[in-house]
């Protein structure tokens, strides 16, 4: 959340750096310099535009987070390779890792949605993903109390209609 | 008991209202009077004409402002009336400077005069009977009318001025003796809870009043001087057709769908217009121009009071809504009178005239689509959100399960729904739930998808509809 919010500000601070350098030399040097950097504050407005909308995203996931890990693990489904990421939120709306977005039930039934979620006593199996592209992610979710799972599992139904597929705890109670 | 004196009360201030507006009619709005005097002091008419619009539109604008009660309505339409009536005398002394005073005072009061009974319709008309209230009161004020003007046009403009001046005293003496009540509490609640979502219903409105009336402004100007040797037929006949649309619009039966008529409207002033083109000037040709012009404004004239009347449970204050609604008519008038009086002064042919005309009517045509859904889905709306807020919660849940949905629905966004079913702004929901606004937002773009609509109006629109169908 941190790394996009500061990548939007330099690309504001980019922005307003190219706008004053266009008009400045357009103003005392030639015409070139100044269409030069206009076309930079074109191309420097885009990704601000582009980053501001993924800082809206990521504000909504961190303002309906469901469940906060320290480390998660990503593979993408028909294919072996498996990436590990940094802290992971999981939300209603997607999940956020690092500076990376996973968006969900973002544009109703017409965007990518979450298909299903199973939880042992160490990860969290999420699966994702449109018609397009099916996304699979494990997390090290780090809890220890059956309660805490059982809330995750409660929290994640009542938001995104998904009923956690729960495995693993009943073996650790009855022992 | 109470029935008999709200009966009263209703009657009281439907003759007050017709009295003033025929006041206004026949004198300060455009009248034969008006013209008539002008015409007899040999004074250049457009300049009074104008002002007196200008002011009528500044009473109607801002009289929301200081008009905040029933009895500042009452008040202001005693002390408003009382003022045209002192202002209006000082027609009978040929005094041009004093009658640009005169016009200005008056113009100003009436308008804040006929915008504060909106408290009075509000408060002695049940909710769907405000159709019938509008159009007895503009059918009785344009009977008014025609008998001022008859008088006015073929005996003289003093008798007719002394008319005019008889209905305003007569208003007021009626207006007096309304009673002084306190308004309901029920009404006053609900008017807290949807004034915040009346703006955009109204707006929608406004625009739809000012581009029909551009075309009522241009009739004034183009219209009557070129008919204006049929003097004897002009000064009754002119409102006849007027007349007769509103009888027939009142009487319709509910299940008539109103807003098809308005299609017909469209074609009326479409052919009023080429037959103005095409016909000559003789009395044949304005029986046709007239009758199909005047009967076009009667139609849309009801459609848009009634809208406007039904609007008024909607906000805090009915003086505002109602002269903000009254206000648009008058500035399309304005807007429509000034562009006649260019093409008039710059000596257009009638033909030329007409084509401007017909552009007119197109781009009313291209608009009034889209208007009229709009306005038609946010006050079923609106009417709908009342009634769903009054069922209970098992009757609520019975509603919203009946309509089948893409996907089935969250409990969050079930919560999410049932808050925007009863009513609440997106920051309200999102109070109410302790989530961010950005959120209420988000569920409410999924929701709309699951149930394949793209705004919360269709949304509503599509449960009213489930709910007519059973």
């Amino acid at each position: 959340m941190d790394s996009i919010r500061k990548r939007r500000n330099l690309y504001a601070l980019l922005l307003s750096v190219s706008i004053l350098l266009a008009l400045l030399l357009g103003a005392i040097i030639s015409r070139q310099a100044a269409l030069f950097f206009a076309a930079a504050s074109l191309i420097t407005l885009f990704l601000l535009l582009r980053q501001s909308r993924l800082c809206s995203d990521a504000g909504l996931i961190r303002d309906n987070r469901i469940l906060q890990v320290p480390a998660a693990l990503i593979s993408i489904e028909n294919s072996h390779t498996k990436r590990p990421c940094e802290e992971t939120i999981v939300s209603t709306f997607g999940i956020l890792i690092g500076s990376d977005i996973y968006r969900w039930g973002l544009k109703g039934i017409h965007g990518i949605r979450l298909h299903s979620v199973e939880i042992d006593r160490e990860r969290m199996h999420l699966t994702f993903g449109d018609k397009s592209q099916i996304m699979n992610l494990d997390l090290l979710h780090g809890l220890t109390r059956k309660e805490a799972v059982q809330d995750a599992a409660e929290k994640l139904w009542r938001e995104t209609g998904v009923r956690a597929d729960i495995s693993g705890w009943q073996e650790i109670s009855e022992t | 008991m109470s029935k008999i004196k709200t009966l009263n009360a209703e009657r009281l201030s439907l003759i007050g209202f017709s009295l003033l507006f025929a006041y206004v009619l026949s004198f300060q709005f455009e009248g034969q009077v008006l013209y008539s005097l002008l015409e007899l002091s040999k004074t250049d008419s457009d300049s009074y004409i104008l002002l007196a619009i200008i002011a009528h539109f500044a009473g109607l604008f801002t009289s929301g402002i200081f008009i905040k009660s029933e009895t500042s309505a009452k008040r202001m339409m005693l002390g408003g009336m009382g003022l045209c009536l002192i202002a209006t005398v000082s027609f009978y002394f040929p005094l041009p400077t004093l009658w640009l005073i005169a016009l200005l005072i008056s113009g100003y009061f009436s308008g804040a005069a006929v915008a504060a009974w909106g408290y009075f319709l509000r408060a002695y008309t049940a909710k769907n009977e405000r159709i019938k209230t509008c159009a007895d009161a503009l059918i009785y004020s344009n009977l008014l009318m025609i008998a001022v003007n008859v008088l006015a046009m073929n005996r003289s403009p003093l008798i007719g001025l002394s008319l005019s001046l008889l209905c305003l005293l007569l208003g007021m003496i009626f207006i007096g003796l309304l009673p002084q009540e306190q308004e309901l509490k029920e009404q006053k609640s609900l008017s807290k809870k949807a004034s915040a979502s009346i703006k955009k219903p109204l707006f929608l409105l406004c625009l739809f009043v000012f581009i029909i009336t551009i075309n009522s402004g241009l009739m004034y100007q183009v219209f009557n001087p070129a008919f204006a040797h049929l003097t004897g037929l002009v000064s009754w006949y002119w409102a006849v057709p007027y007349i007769i649309a509103l009888v027939i619009m009142r009487n319709l039966p509910r299940k008539v769908k109103r807003s098809g008529i308005l299609y017909i409207g469209m074609a009326m002033i479409m052919g009023a217009f080429i037959s103005f083109m095409l016909l000559g000037r003789d009395t044949a040709d304005y029986l046709i121009v007239d009758t199909l012009m005047l009967g076009a404004c009667g139609i849309f004239d009801l459609f848009w009071w009634s809208i406007l009347g039904e609007m008024l449970d909607y906000g805090e204050n009915p003086a505002r809504t109602f002269g903000i609604g009254l206000s648009a008519n008058v500035f399309g008038v304005l807007c429509g009178g000034v562009m006649g009086m260019a093409v008039t002064s710059i000596g257009l042919p009638g033909a030329e005239v007409a084509v401007i005309a017909l552009a007119v009517v197109c781009v009313t045509l291209v608009m009034l689509p889209p208007l009229n859904r709009q306005l038609v889905l946010l006050l079923k709306n609106h009417a709908y959100l009342e009634t769903y807020d009054t069922m209970s919660r098992s009757e609520q849940t019975n509603i919203v399960r009946q309509i089948k949905t893409l996907d089935p629905l969250t409990t969050r966004e079930q919560e999410v729904l049932h808050e925007i079913l009863s009513g609440k702004s997106n920051r309200e929901i999102a109070e109410t739930l302790f989530i961010s606004e950005n959120t209420v937002k988000t569920h409410a773009r999924n929701i709309y998808s699951k149930y394949d609509v793209a705004s919360r109006s269709e949304l509503i629109s599509n449960l009213l509809k489930n709910q007519t169908a059973e």
